[in-house]
């Protein structure tokens, strides 16, 4: 920094900078407010979304166990056009598939799960989705369409076992006993669910396959 | 130099001075933000910290849990805290990681949820309304401020979430429901045919090599723990010489230090009217209410008879019709609004009216019974069982301080102790680690007399408490000490012949067993092999029926499913012998005839199982997933 002899020419230096520089210096500053303010609206408006999109879950929840099934289903609907993309829209189309099977109505449930499994936010979410939507393939005799994502979803760590007990449902009720064997036999060694079914499951095969 | 600087000071180095001061009022708290430099991490999952401090916290608080949950069955050297640390440890773990993946996916605890959820909270109500007192100090005696209290609230709330909507939104199929139907309720028919292992036995003698192999391997069979013999000294109030009854001046100085325990508030009788206001109502609503009241009111001023207003108008149906009479009460019963107005008011005086939460009242206060004590003579059976109660507990510390002193001063015997407190020595027969009956219940007694001073040492033990609050002390000293041991194999020889006839009979009748169901794979029929052996044939059987024993029902469920007009066959092992088991039908499980209903709960059991194994699934996969870090755990930090 260079030395000045006078005030008058320090003054002369500052004006100078400033106008140079003032545009800039005011405009870094004003982004800045504005980023730290619009940063915190941003929060703030996130949080008011998630609490407002969970009261609503905790309401359709409440509605399914209230057996409303006409409430529940307008309150998912509700749900997805408010809060589309979240993940308690997936939530809700989880609930979905469960009034609509209870209803009897699988078509329904199924498509609700495919959008699970396309829409969920964590692959988590997804897997469950598939599960659940295997399960009622298999349940509809659609096997060829359950035995697909059972092969798809075969690998996937801690539902792995679940999968494997559902490939044991399809060998079993094709009559393919050694398959079903191991089957069940790779489910429960993978910790599926309910294995303790899964073994009476194994036990009421016949000997031969 | 000094004048070089005042010089500079003015330029450069100045605003360089004041730029070098700034900087750590800039960064002033950031390590609240950043975590630099913090607390002491406990395991960090995906970058969230758990702290040792929250940790050790949690770890106390299962402690105290665990110890309120086993009471007296609490042994805290049977507890494995190295493995007690590791569980609390991963339930944390796990519990942070559904928090941070149920933010990620932008769930959230609504205000309105951790509203309803302090409401509802039975710890913060007076009489089955949220209080706003209580609430706030019952967070008070936490250490905590409803801020922060809410806060760990939402935190609860948001955690429970995922798991109670996973779980709600579970479904299962018919085909599900029909399967776990038919496989749980199934019925088998079997028929087996029983070898007994006493048909087996043999006369031939065991080789020693054999007895020498078999206490060899199974040394632990023939094991005696380690024991002591003791003897003690039991001083217990409920057998203590008896206390003499206190005299009068005793008792009256008893009354007289605080006479008003005997006495008995002040109780007053009234009578109402009352205009009933719901919770909740608007201004306008009040305003009618107060208005009635006051009409009311100026009735009888006028002079008209508070019963007969008190019927026509009181919206209180319990006293309406006795004209408005409340019978005599204490403090403390009544809305505090009443209460106050009522035991203000002088008698017979008509009062203004008064606000309570359930509406309007126009009170008058009808009788007032004065603040009385009882007198001595009424009270003294009372007195005279307390201060005897105080007598004996006071001549129980007493002694039990004596006999402390006297134990301690004869550290070598209990004899002198004995003597001069009139109480007397027992001595026991061994006892091991693992206890025995009366004062040996107690894990206290057992921890002193096996421990190394009274062991090694021979001395008398402390004072012990064997059941806290109980009026009953213990001092004992180790007689003799026996080192755990295995009985010698000449002592047990007969045992172990017994013991090595019974397996080789037991080999020989599995054996057979399994020579027959040859036979019977190559297409023969139980009963025409079935000889001299036992034949049963239950029929058709549930997995439950405990008409079979166990071992033949787990082989007939688990044998394959017979084809019609064939049949399955298996060996079991029994305890004295073995079993030949054939299936030859197999009846599927159905619901047909159960009362109604049983299906709807048995498909809810059903979905609930599925649905919480499902969220475990999830968790284990978020696990798998996440990136967690146990840091070694610092033994000791805490205290007990």
């Amino acid at each position: 920094m260079a030395d000045y002899e006078t005030d008058d020419e320090k003054v002369e230096a500052i004006k100078k900078w400033w106008k140079e520089n003032g545009m800039s210096v005011v405009a870094g500053v004003a982004i800045g407010l504005a980023a730290v303010f619009g940063w915190r609206a941003w929060v703030e408006h996130r949080e008011l979304v998630g609490q407002q999109a969970s009261a609503a879950f905790e309401q359709l929840m409440a509605n399914a166990e209230g057996e409303d099934s006409a409430a529940a289903l307008a309150q998912a609907d509700a749900i997805r056009a408010g809060f589309g993309g979240s993940a308690y829209a997936s939530l809700a189309d989880l609930m979905v598939a469960r009034v609509k099977l209870k209803a009897g109505d699988a078509a329904g449930a199924v498509a609700a799960l495919e959008q699970v499994m396309t829409q969920a936010p964590d692959p988590a979410l997804a897997r469950i989705a598939a599960l659940r939507l295997a399960r009622i393939l298999l349940d509809k005799g659609d096997l060829d369409r359950a035995a697909a994502i059972a092969a798809q979803y075969a690998d996937t760590g801690s539902f792995s076992g679940d999968f494997a007990a559902i490939q044991g449902d399809i060998a079993a009720s094709q009559g393919r006993v050694a398959e079903a064997r191991t089957a069940y036999e790779r489910a429960i060694a993978a910790g599926a669910s309910l294995s303790q079914l899964l073994k009476l499951k194994l036990d009421n095969l016949p000997a031969a396959g | 130099m000094l004048q070089a600087i005042r010089e500079r000071a003015q330029g450069w180095i100045a605003w360089l001075i004041v730029g070098l001061i700034s900087v750590p009022f800039a960064l002033w708290g950031i390590q609240s933000y950043t975590g630099f430099g913090g607390e002491p991490v406990a395991a960090v999952v995906d970058g969230a910290d758990i702290t040792q401090r929250e940790f050790d916290q949690r770890f106390q608080n299962t402690r105290m849990e665990l110890r309120e949950r086993l009471g007296a069955a609490y042994r805290p050297d049977l507890i494995d805290d190295r493995q007690l640390r590791a569980e609390v440890l991963d339930d944390m773990i796990r519990e942070r990681l559904v928090l941070e993946t149920s933010r990620a996916l932008g769930l959230r605890a609504s205000d309105q949820e951790v509203r309803m959820t302090v409401l509802a909270d039975p710890a913060f109500q007076v009489k089955g309304r949220f209080d706003k007192e209580t609430y706030e100090t019952r967070l008070r005696q936490n250490g905590m401020v409803p801020a922060q209290f809410e806060d760990r609230l939402r935190q609860r709330l948001l955690v429970a979430q995922l798991p109670r909507a996973l779980v709600a939104t579970e479904l299962v199929t018919d085909r599900e429901m029909d399967e776990a139907t038919r496989l749980t309720r199934q019925k088998r028919d079997l028929s087996y045919l029983t070898l007994a292992a006493e048909r087996f036995a043999s006369a031939d003698p065991v080789p020693d090599a054999e007895i020498a192999g078999y206490y060899e391997t199974n040394r632990a069979k023939f094991e005696i723990p380690e024991q002591v013999k003791v003897e003690y000294l039991v001083l217990d109030a409920e057998h203590m010489p008896g206390v003499a009854t206190p005299s009068d001046d005793k008792l009256r100085e008893a009354y007289e230090a605080h006479p008003e325990r005997f006495g008995q508030p002040e109780r007053r009788r009234a009578r109402h009217i009352l205009i009933s206001v719901p919770a909740g109502a608007d201004a306008d609503t009040e305003a009618k209410a107060k208005a009635a009241v006051d009409a009311a009111r100026g009735r009888i001023a006028q002079g008209e008879d508070f019963a007969a207003v008190a019927k026509e108008v009181s919206q209180d149906p319990g006293t309406k019709a006795k004209g408005g009479d409340l019978g005599e009460f204490g403090r403390g019963v009544m809305d505090p609004a009443f209460e106050k107005a009522a035991f203000a008011q002088a008698q017979g005086q008509l009062g203004e009216p008064v606000r309570s939460r359930f509406g309007f009242h126009l009170i008058e206060t009808t009788g007032i019974t004065p603040a009385s004590i009882k007198p001595f003579e009424a009270v003294k059976p009372e007195l005279i069982v307390e201060v005897t109660k105080q007598d004996a507990s006071a001549h129980f510390f007493d002694l039990s301080e004596r006999l402390a002193t006297l134990s301690y001063e004869n550290r070598d015997s209990l004899a002198p102790a004995a003597e001069q407190l009139g109480l007397k020595v027992e001595a026991s027969d061994w006892v091991p680690r693992t206890g025995g009956a009366g004062v040996f219940a107690s894990p206290k007694v057992l921890t002193a007399a096996f421990s190394e001073d009274l062991v090694k040492q021979g001395v008398n033990s402390e004072i012990i408490e064997p059941e806290k609050g109980k009026m009953e002390v213990v001092v004992l000293r180790v007689l003799d000490h026996r080192e755990p041991s295995v009985k010698p194999l000449d002592e047990v020889r007969a045992e172990v012949i017994d013991a090595l006839q019974q397996r080789r009979s037991q080999a020989a009748a599995l054996a057979a067993a399994s020579a027959l169901s040859e036979r019977l794979k190559a297409g023969a029929k139980l009963a025409d092999i079935a000889g001299d052996y036992a034949l049963t044939q239950p029929g058709a059987l549930t997995r439950e029926d405990a008409k079979v024993p166990q071992p033949i029902r787990d082989l007939a469920f688990t044998l394959p499913r017979p084809a019609a007009g064939a049949q399955s066959a298996g060996t079991a092992e029994l305890p004295e012998g073995a079993a030949l088991v054939v299936v030859t039908q197999v009846e599927d499980g159905s619901l047909e005839g159960a009362p109604p209903g049983v299906k709807a709960q048995q498909a809810q059991a059903l979905t609930q199982a599925i649905g919480s194994q499902g969220y475990r699934h999830l968790l284990e996969d978020l696990e798998s997933r996440a990136k967690i870090e146990r840091k070694p755990l610092a033994e000791g930090s805490n205290l007990e």
